[in-house]
């Protein structure tokens, strides 16, 4: 019961899934559209914590409404925070509706949930499988992961060498919207380049990636009038197939089958031609709810290696044990490249490379923490991870650059008396525009929004003096 | 009273000291306020913090060039 902590919250981050947050924000009336399909009851069921599915499987198959204070009893004093919050999450996607002193699983979810669990119904929210091709073979595991890992890629890889004057393979027109309006891009000029964000996104990993995407998408889909639940439902429903299965498009709505294409250019889905009437989910795809990594890492062609593989010496020098043309082009970011083995990049962090890369908006924090997350094994022994000196001069560059402030405002000077002075400047201070004062000099420096207010201030004691 | 519409540089007084020299050679600020502060006229701002740089990067030592 919810009173024991469950020993696999451990498996889970602390922090909730990317999507629940967006789950939230929506309508009662869109959850409740969401939750009458099956598939979406049992991605999201699998999105949420630990002790919220405990909740969900305690009260999945009560009749009736269980009272608040029956449930709260198996609750220890040590698990009651936990507890609270894990019926407040549940509260907000309206899948637990709080109603006064009982507690029931909403109708809906209740209903598709079961199902979904039982595996009954017909309404083919799982998925309708393609009947068996006679002409063709259907498309085999590996030729699907590659596909995936390539159209990943090529987007990760677009997004790192923009700017750098290699000419990498564009993605689709989609994608670069979609990277642009995500903030993840910018247009410098004519070409895009990527942002602060972008790099942080780089950081992150592939599920995340994945997500967060997906995420701006469903801002996107939201903006284009699109409508959420059928968006929703098609990547829930896509993240509960099976890989390699074809299926088939019939049963998809307008804009389902509207999305088809923009998932393919994403290497979520994968489909002989663009008109064909059936589809297969890639790994990037099944794997979206569940724990396992999206991308296959035993193909071994180019996803590179998945454990650290940067050696950083206190000479600034960086050995990069990889062949992926990936991590090679995010290093060149920020490091000077020197010598390319087949399987070793060697280089060094200069000035130089660290200024080109806070100059495209890459910060001092987001170099060291990209060092830090890829860390060959072997640096793991040292303590402090990186060297000291490299991290600190890598924040002193940092700092260099901004060894000048400026604010736009007005400097207040030649005040008639003392008096004058505080008063004025006691009202300035009430609007909390004062950026610098000197009381010698009698005068102060305010931002540019705080000048109308003080200037008819002023305007008004100098008229209620006159008169 | 008066009012005078500028730009609020903070810097460190070596900063600070290099802009007076930028400012023998042609004018730009307003005010002088204390070690760490300066008023400029705004239209130059662009332009001093591109000759500031340059200067700045005189004092630095490359390993590569």
């Amino acid at each position: 019961m919810p009173s024991a902590l469950p020993a696999e919250s451990s498996e889970n981050t602390v922090n909730p899934h990317a999507l629940l947050p967006f789950l939230e924000t929506q309508s009662q009336n869109t959850l409740t559209r969401l939750y009458q399909r099956p598939s979406s009851c049992l991605s999201i069921f699998r999105l949420l914590a630990p002790l919220e599915r405990q909740i969900i499987m305690n009260l999945l198959w009560l009749e009736s409404a269980i009272l608040v204070s029956t449930m709260a009893a198996w609750v220890i004093r040590e698990g009651r925070k936990q507890y609270e919050e894990a019926i407040a999450t549940l509260g907000r996607l309206h899948i637990l509706p709080s109603s006064s002193g009982k507690l029931a699983l909403n109708s809906t979810f209740k209903s598709a949930f079961r199902q979904a669990i039982t595996g009954g119904g017909t309404s083919g929210s799982f998925g309708v499988p393609a009947p068996p091709d006679d002409k063709r073979q259907p498309v085999d595991l590996e030729s699907l992961d590659s596909f995936a890992l390539e159209r990943w890629e090529t987007i990760l890889h677009y997004m790192v060498s923009s700017g750098s004057g290699q000419l990498p393979t564009k993605p689709s027109q989609g994608v670069l919207f979609l990277l642009q309006r995500s903030g993840l891009m910018a247009n410098h000029g004519s070409v895009l380049q990527i942002t602060s964000a972008g790099f942080q996104f780089l950081l992150h990993t592939p599920h995340d990636q994945l997500w967060d995407l997906l995420l701006q998408y469903l801002h996107l889909a939201e903006e284009r009038q699109m409508d959420l639940v059928e968006v929703l439902g098609f990547i829930f429903m896509l993240s509960t197939m099976e890989l390699g299965r074809e299926y088939s498009t019939e049963n998809l709505s307008g804009t389902q089958k509207a999305m088809l294409e923009d998932l393919r250019d994403y290497g979520l889905i994968w489909q002989r031609r663009p008109s064909s009437r059936r589809f297969s989910p890639t790994r990037l795809a099944t794997t979206l709810t569940s724990s396992s990594p999206p991308l296959p890492t035993s193909t071994g062609t180019s996803s590179g290696p998945q454990e650290g593989f940067i050696i950083l010496e206190t000479n600034y020098r960086v050995y990069a044990y990889t062949d992926n043309a990936l991590q090679t082009a995010v290093l060149n970011l920020f490091v000077s490249l020197k010598y390319r083995f087949p399987n070793l990049v060697v280089g060094s962090i200069t000035r130089d490379s660290v200024k080109k890369a806070l100059m495209n908006g890459i910060s001092a924090d987001q170099i060291i923490s990209y060092l830090m997350t890829h860390a060959h094994p072997q640096m793991r022994k040292n303590n402090p991870l990186l060297p000291v000196t490299v991290q600190d001069q890598i924040r002193l560059w940092e700092l260099e650059r901004n060894r000048l402030k400026s604010q736009e405002g007005y400097l207040y000077t030649a005040f008639a008396s003392q008096a004058d002075y505080d008063f004025v400047l006691n009202y300035a201070k009430e609007l909390g525009v004062v950026i610098w004062e000197n009381a010698a000099k009698r005068c102060f420096f305010g931002s540019m929004d705080g000048h109308a207010s003080i200037k008819g201030f002023i305007e008004r004691r100098t008229l209620g003096a006159g008169s | 009273m008066r009012a005078i519409r500028g730009v609020l540089l903070t810097c460190d007084p070596a900063v600070k000291q290099i802009l007076l020299m930028m400012n023998e050679k042609e004018s730009f600020i307003i005010e002088d306020l204390d070690d760490h502060h300066l008023v400029i006229k705004a239209e130059h701002e662009y332009r001093i913090r591109k000759e500031l740089e340059t200067e700045l990067e005189k004092n630095t030592y490359s390993l590569e060039s």
